[in-house]
């Protein structure tokens, strides 16, 4: 996989270059705006990481510009603006995710996984195994066995049966299943894991939900 | 960002009192003017009047004369008009006083005088004056005598003269009187700018507190100087904010870096192996998260106080949220042994930011499970009063806080007492107070006999 990072704090650039190439991917690395655009012309890469202050052409200037150029190519923010205003308006210049510095390495790994093979594609219908999901109907089976879910739990399978097989963050899951973008102080991603492990797992002897210590979960895409 | 007096802004102010300064000249010239101009069209109008009803008198007599000798003449002839002028000028009737102004002529075909006091004259019919200051009217009588009757206009030009004198002195007297009104009024307008100016200087040198005098005039300046006082007190109080904050953040980012030191210290001399390394390297991150939780709970509050969020507000379901809140946390609270109730009104909605009140309630509920021992059961409402106003609430029938604390809970990092060792940074209240304050609610904390019972009020329309 071939990820663009767009960083001009080189000491940082330095570190994720390090960081990705032992997760076994393959880093280019830019230090302005008008770089940025160049290498993301020259190259299809899968995902490109950018920072939003940037000497020269603003981060949000090269999303805009390269979503005018009909270019797809998945983008997320590396920003010190925590803002609520600056998310919404980085989103809105066509990046798709988001996260404020100081992160953590596996949330931005994990983020990068799951830009990288986000499927466009919208089937009403999503299978991973043994699971099943009506996303009309919103009715989900195991086996052939339906399974009863409230809809944040079917909306927590989902996103976790869309990025099977890779491990999702606590942080993700509150961003993309609640649409929350504060860090709660309760357990409310562990206790709806345990809730949809008890109705998913009940009489299957796999765990399809694995935790991943120090990371979050992840969806068995065997299970 | 820390207060800092401009001096640019300072001298802009100054350069400002000073055209106020040549502002109170050019007004009291102003007056003066209006003063003037006044005074001379009323001159120039009562001139008019009297020169116009003094030519008319003067007019009419000597219509009448010339009438009255016409008369004569068409009754008895010639030595009658002859009579009544001579009669007029009074040579018949000694001991009467001969107008001295009037001129009158009685001439034959020929030009022989036949009575009168002036010389004898080319005969001319109608009005017309003479040299001489005289006005009059002459005509023909049917047997071709001439007859003359004028009178001095000497005396209109002195009364014009007498009234233009009057006005002129008039004139004198309303410029002085204007001239000292205008000083006057700038010496107190000015004494006055120069209570705000000084007010103004004394803020720009660091003492805050000191204020414009304010008598109950109710006058313009008035209205200013009340108005920059309530500025000043706007300002004094987002400063001590502020100050107070500051030494809060201080205070309450001390705590955890001073844990977070001692770890590594401890590290550096008590782990021998990687795996006391990696213990110590977690518990450290883990201290560092609770300083950026800090941070960034600041941050929020102030942006949300800073009311650029306006923006987002949009019209939503409060019902749905609330809906959702109560899912998302219902979970949570079994896995604390709590029991979360819902008594939701359906359909009630209001305008807001939706992001900002799912935090809001988050905040309610995260505190009333996290604070509270267990089986304490806690109850999500919403209703619509009569009002449409909608009233949410969370409640618990846990221990609850004291009523004199209500008002010190919502202030940032505040805790209470025997709350500190617990996780948190006392932050999460004064958030709640800043989106509710952003959305124009009323937050209430109420005894809930027992436990503690917080409703936001939302009214409709306020922020459409």
């Amino acid at each position: 996989m071939s990820i663009l990072l767009v960083e001009d704090d080189v000491e940082l650039a330095r570190s994720l270059s390090e960081r990705f190439h032992e997760h076994g991917y393959l880093l280019d690395h830019v230090g302005d705006g008008d770089e940025a655009l160049s290498a993301a012309r020259n190259r299809e890469y899968e995902v490109i990481v950018l920072d939003r202050m940037l000497p020269g052409l603003s981060g949000l200037d090269v999303v805009r510009t390269l979503r005018r150029e009909g270019r797809t190519t998945p983008v997320i923010y590396l920003t010190t603006m925590g803002g609520i205003d600056d998310r919404v308006q980085g989103l809105e210049a066509g990046g798709d995710d988001y996260l404020v510095k100081p992160f953590a390495f596996v949330e931005l790994l994990a983020r990068v996984r799951v830009l990288a093979r986000r499927s466009a594609n919208a089937a009403p219908r999503l299978q991973v195994g043994s699971i099943e999901l009506d996303l009309i109907h919103r009715t989900a089976v195991r086996s052939g066995r339906p399974i009863e879910l409230l809809p944040q739990e079917f909306r927590l399978l989902e996103y976790l049966m869309r990025n099977a097989g890779r491990a999702v963050t606590r942080k993700m899951l509150l961003e993309n299943v609640w649409d929350i973008h504060f860090d709660p102080h309760t357990s409310v991603v562990e206790s709806h894991i345990s809730r949809l492990r008890t109705r998913l797992n009940g009489g299957f002897e796999v765990d399809a939900i694995q935790t991943v210590r120090g990371v979050g979960y992840r969806l068995l895409a065997a299970n | 960002m820390p207060f800092k007096p401009s001096v640019e802004s300072g001298t802009d102010c100054l350069r400002q009192i000073r055209v106020l300064h040549a502002e109170g000249f050019r007004f009291a010239a102003l007056f003066a003017a209006v003063f003037l101009a006044l005074a001379v069209v009323l001159c120039a109008a009562v001139l008019w009047i009297v020169e116009d009803a003094q030519t008319a008198a003067l007019v009419g007599a000597n219509d009448a004369d010339i009438e009255t000798i016409e008369n004569g003449f068409r009754d008895e002839g010639i030595d009658e008009a002859v009579e009544v002028v001579r009669q007029r000028l009074g040579s018949a009737a000694p001991g009467r006083r001969r107008p001295v102004d009037v001129h009158m002529l009685i001439q034959s075909k020929d030009g022989r005088i036949l009575a009168g006091n002036m010389a004898a004259m080319p005969p001319r019919p109608g009005r017309f004056d003479m040299p001489g200051a005289v006005s009059g009217r002459g005509m023909e009588l049917p047997n071709q005598a001439y007859v003359f009757v004028g009178r001095d206009t000497a005396q209109i030009a002195a009364t014009r003269a007498r009234i233009g004198a009057a006005f002129g002195w008039i004139l004198a007297g309303a410029i002085l009187l204007a001239g000292l009104g205008g000083a006057l009024l700038r010496v107190q307008l000015m004494r006055r700018v120069d209570a705000i100016t000084r007010t103004c200087e004394g803020i720009i040198a660091g003492r805050f507190n000191e204020r414009i005098p304010v008598r109950r005039r109710g006058d313009e300046l008035e209205r200013l100087s009340i108005a920059i006082n309530e500025m000043l007190n706007r300002i004094s109080a987002l400063l001590d904010n502020l100050r107070q904050v500051s030494s809060d953040v201080a205070h309450d980012l001390r705590t955890p870096l001073t844990r977070l030191r001692n770890r590594l210290e401890e590290a550096r001399l008590g782990a021998t192996t990687a795996a006391d390394y990696a213990a110590a390297v977690s518990r450290a991150i883990d201290d560092t998260d609770q300083v950026l939780a800090i941070f960034s709970a600041l941050l929020r509050i102030s942006q949300i106080e800073a009311g650029t969020r306006a923006t987002a507000f949009a019209p939503l379901s409060l019902t749905d949220l609330l809906d959702g809140i109560v899912e998302m946390y219902r979970p949570v609270a079994e896995d604390h042994r709590h029991v979360l109730t819902a008594r939701i009104e359906r359909n009630v909605r209001i305008v807001g930011d939706a992001e900002l009140l799912v935090q809001m309630f988050s905040n309610l509920v995260e505190n009333a499970i996290r604070h509270t021992p267990d089986d304490t059961r806690i109850r999500v409402a919403l209703e619509a009063s009569q009002n449409a106003a909608a009233v949410a609430s969370v409640e618990d029938d846990g221990p609850g806080i004291p009523a004199d604390e209500h008002d010190k809970v919502l202030r940032r990092f505040y805790r209470l007492s025997g709350s500190r060792s617990e996780a948190g940074h006392g932050l999460g209240l004064a958030l709640v107070v800043a989106i509710a304050n952003l959305h124009q609610a009323t937050l209430l904390l109420k005894d809930g006999k027992p436990g503690l019972c917080v409703s936001a009020t939302f009214y409709p329309g306020e922020n459409g």
